[in-house]
């Protein structure tokens, strides 16, 4: 039932959405409308070898945007650059701009860990801290300067644990491992802890690939509901996750160049509704219909 | 057992029925001698083992032949008892020290009250005025603060100044519990050759000794055989390991963490690594070397303590346990970097990016997240480093460890010997007595040993229960 009525309302909000179109490297200085992350032109390299090309996409404000494309497209490396997460990465370099709230967050005087904190990370694979419940939700508070009390904590902890639908399920054994929950639980474990530092943007990457569907389903209700306060950014495999949950879709796809590297692009950039019915690119088409990828 | 295959035409390339079986034949055979193969290696390595510990305990325990200057009936005897129903270790504690007020030098008799006193009320040996000196002067004797004498204390001084047994010969555990009358024998030998010089059959006990003993662990080394412990051996060891775990935990792990987690990939970096790895392989007596050039005669003032008094320093040069300490950990250091690395490593690369993404820095992030989980692993480089250091021998030969020391290792500036020292030389001496001393050392060694290990690894397995 709660199901129906978030889909209306997603229904309701792309309606409304109409500022969203493909962009690309000239187009996005006559954007009008000021997405929370934009990019505009930026390749990252792994070492020699260029990963993604001119990606320009502006991400809207609590909207679901969906990466999807074919294995090895670079999806997850446009992720982990909208937050620098390839920072971490020695090889990698990032080209062009990202802005978020018009600010590019690859200029110098920006430090990464406040980026990280702000534009904060969902893994593909469940990486509860190996610490109590409680824990995994209160250190990232602790490591951005919490100054509240401890019961100030402990009602963080719990909201937390609410927004990400994980609270009655836990309350009684929050001084338990973070292990000893399920799957699908740990990762609504690792939504909460990402939303407990109060951050704008949840990045996702992949964040049901390791569950399975009745998991999944709780957290995309999850998404659907985080979205009010947060703007999401998905990496997906399953299409008809995309088309359940997103109001944007990306699909990026591989090109080879004459020397057989591959290297992701962005094909298509439009509302979620118009991507899967009615895709301008001929590629597109093929990805989602699973003619190939 | 044959397994009946439906008929095929062709096996194609692989072989047909006949040749199968025979090369499965081989192949059984093959796996049956390579597992005889590593059980063999397996038994061998366990006798080995068993060979060492036979040897040192046959070595630690048994009959000896003692010749007592005075003997033990004797004295009790002229106390008015029974020797029949009394013996020594059955006297009252102010019988003991009349024994030795009897017996010892009224300069020896004062030593041994300045080291420790007998009486609280009374004194034995020195008198109430020169005490009352000596105790307000600058430098009071020990005695002064030290609590009483115990009765184990005070017997064993007996023994040492009022019995002074002599041991002619000493017998191995296991033919002394098969045929003791052969030892009996084999003294009365000794005698018609004349090996045991003035002394006469009549004056020799055969008795049970245990050369390791709680007496053996409690006194300090002595050249008599017959009272000579390794008390401050033991001490010179802990401190060693002490100091070279606060030297080389710190340092290795710090470096380790430098390695695996900030250090990016580069030739300087590379370069770094393949040296450690090397460094892991040094022969000890370069080390030994290093810590003489560098730790005794260059640094000096700081390892003899000159620097941090204005008077007199606390030693008189750098042969002290800090410079033997840091040489150690200089020569466990490698082996606690590249364990500590290891650890790091294994630790999954999905709780650096969650604590990243989280909004904490590189350091919050290996601190709180990444080196708990290390930390067991950490923890066993640890124990190899102990393990390690308390072995050592010929690095402290060379940074100078003392031959012959009574006085227990006070703190870093102390002088100081070591189990392994102690044990290497009294292999040296000649007499029968000192090989069994250094059988009860080995012992020792190993305890201590087994016992500083089992300390790390029960805090291994605290930590690692707590990670999970």
């Amino acid at each position: 039932m709660t199901n129906d009525t978030t889909e209306r309302t997603v229904t309701k909000e792309t309606q409304q959405t109409t500022h969203v179109g493909t962009l690309d490297a000239k187009g996005a200085t006559a954007v009008t409308t000021a997405g929370v992350i934009e990019t505009q032109s930026m390749s990252v390299y792994y070492g020699p070898f260029l990963a993604v090309d001119d990606i320009s996409v502006s991400f809207a404000a609590n909207h679901i945007t969906a990466l999807i494309g074919p294995s090895g497209c670079g999806k997850s490396t446009v992720l982990r650059s909208l937050n620098r997460m390839n920072d971490l990465i020695p090889t990698a370099r990032t080209e062009g701009i990202v802005r978020y709230h018009g600010e590019n967050i690859y200029a110098d005087h920006v430090d990464p860990v406040e980026v990280r904190r702000t534009i904060g990370m969902v893994f593909q694979k469940p990486n509860p801290f190996p610490k109590s419940i409680f824990e995994n939700i209160a250190w990232g508070a602790k490591v951005n300067g919490f100054k509240g009390s401890k019961a100030n904590l402990e009602g963080l902890v719990q909201e937390a644990l609410e927004a990400a639908a994980l609270w009655d399920e836990v309350k009684d054994k929050l001084k338990e491992s973070g292990y000893s929950l399920s799957g699908g639980q740990q990762q609504r474990l690792c939504i909460a802890r990402a939303i407990a530092t109060k951050p704008d943007v949840i990045l996702m990457d992949e964040p049901c690939s390791a569950l399975d569907p009745i998991a999944t389903l709780r957290i995309e209700e999850l998404m659907l509901q985080l979205k009010e306060q947060y703007s999401i950014i998905i990496v997906t495999h399953n299409m008809q996750q995309a088309a359940r949950v997103s109001d944007e879709t990306a699909f990026l796809n591989v090109k080879l160049d004459d020397k057989g590297m591959r290297t992701g692009r962005l094909v298509e950039f439009n509302k979620t509704d118009e991507i899967f019915t009615s895709p301008k690119e001929e590629v597109t088409e093929d990805y989602i219909t699973g003619r190939f990828g | 057992m044959t397994v009946e295959a439906p008929e095929r035409a062709s096996r194609g390339n692989f072989p047909e029925e006949e040749e199968y079986r025979g090369l499965l034949n081989r192949r059984t055979r093959n796996a049956r001698l390579f597992q005889a193969a590593s059980l063999m290696a397996l038994t061998f390595a366990v006798l080995a083992l068993t060979t060492l510990l036979y040897t040192i305990i046959n070595d630690s325990f048994g009959l000896v032949a003692v010749v007592n200057e005075n003997q033990p009936e004797d004295i009790v005897a002229g106390l008015g008892y029974d020797p029949a129903e009394t013996s020594l270790a059955d006297l009252s504690y102010d019988e003991l020290v009349g024994l030795l007020q009897g017996a010892v030098s009224s300069g020896v008799g004062r030593r041994l009250e300045r080291e420790q006193r007998f009486y609280e009320d009374r004194l034995v040996f020195e008198t109430d005025a020169v005490w009352i000196e000596i105790c307000s002067s600058d430098e009071p004797p020990p005695g002064c603060t030290a609590g009483l004498r115990d009765g184990a204390n005070v017997f064993s001084l007996v023994q040492e100044r009022v019995v002074v047994p002599d041991v002619i010969a000493a017998y191995e555990l296991v033919p002394s519990l098969l045929s003791p009358e052969e030892f009996d024998a084999e003294v009365a030998a000794g005698f018609e050759s004349g090996r045991f010089g003035e002394y006469t059959p009549d004056q020799v006990n055969i008795e049970w000794r245990a050369w390791f003993s709680m007496t053996f662990l409690r006194s300090p080394a002595s050249s008599i055989p017959e009272v000579a412990g390794i008390r401050t051996a033991i001490w010179g060891s802990v401190w060693l390991v002490v100091i070279t775990v606060g030297f080389a935990v710190p340092v290795g792990v710090g470096a380790a963490i430098y390695l695996v987690e900030y250090a990016k990939p580069s030739r300087f970096n590379e370069l770094i690594q393949t040296n450690i790895n090397n460094l892991a392989g040094v022969p000890s007596i370069i080390y030994g070397m290093l810590g003489l050039a560098v730790f005794v005669r260059l640094l000096e003032p700081i390892t003899s303590g000159a620097i941090f008094t204005d008077g007199v320093p606390p030693a008189e040069n750098g042969r002290t346990i800090l410079s033997a300490g840091i040489t150690l950990g200089l020569l466990t250091l490698p082996v606690v970097i590249i364990s500590a690395q290891e650890a790091l490593k294994a630790v999954p690369d999905s709780l650096r990016s969650a604590g990243m993404a989280l909004g904490a820095t590189r350091w919050q992030t290996v601190r709180s997240q990444v080196l708990p989980v290390a930390l067991p692993g950490i923890l066993t480089g640890t124990i190899l480093a102990i393990a390690r250091a308390i072995g050592e021998t010929a690095p402290l030969i060379l940074v100078g460890a003392a031959s012959f020391i009574t006085a227990d290792p006070t703190g870093p500036f102390s002088k100081f010997t070591a189990l392994p020292i102690q044990i290497f030389q009294w292999t040296s001496y000649p007499q029968v007595e000192f090989q069994k001393l250094a059988a009860a050392a080995s012992i020792a060694l190993l305890l201590l040993l087994l016992t500083l290990n089992a300390a790390a690894v029960i805090l291994r397995n605290r930590y690692s229960r707590r990670a999970q």
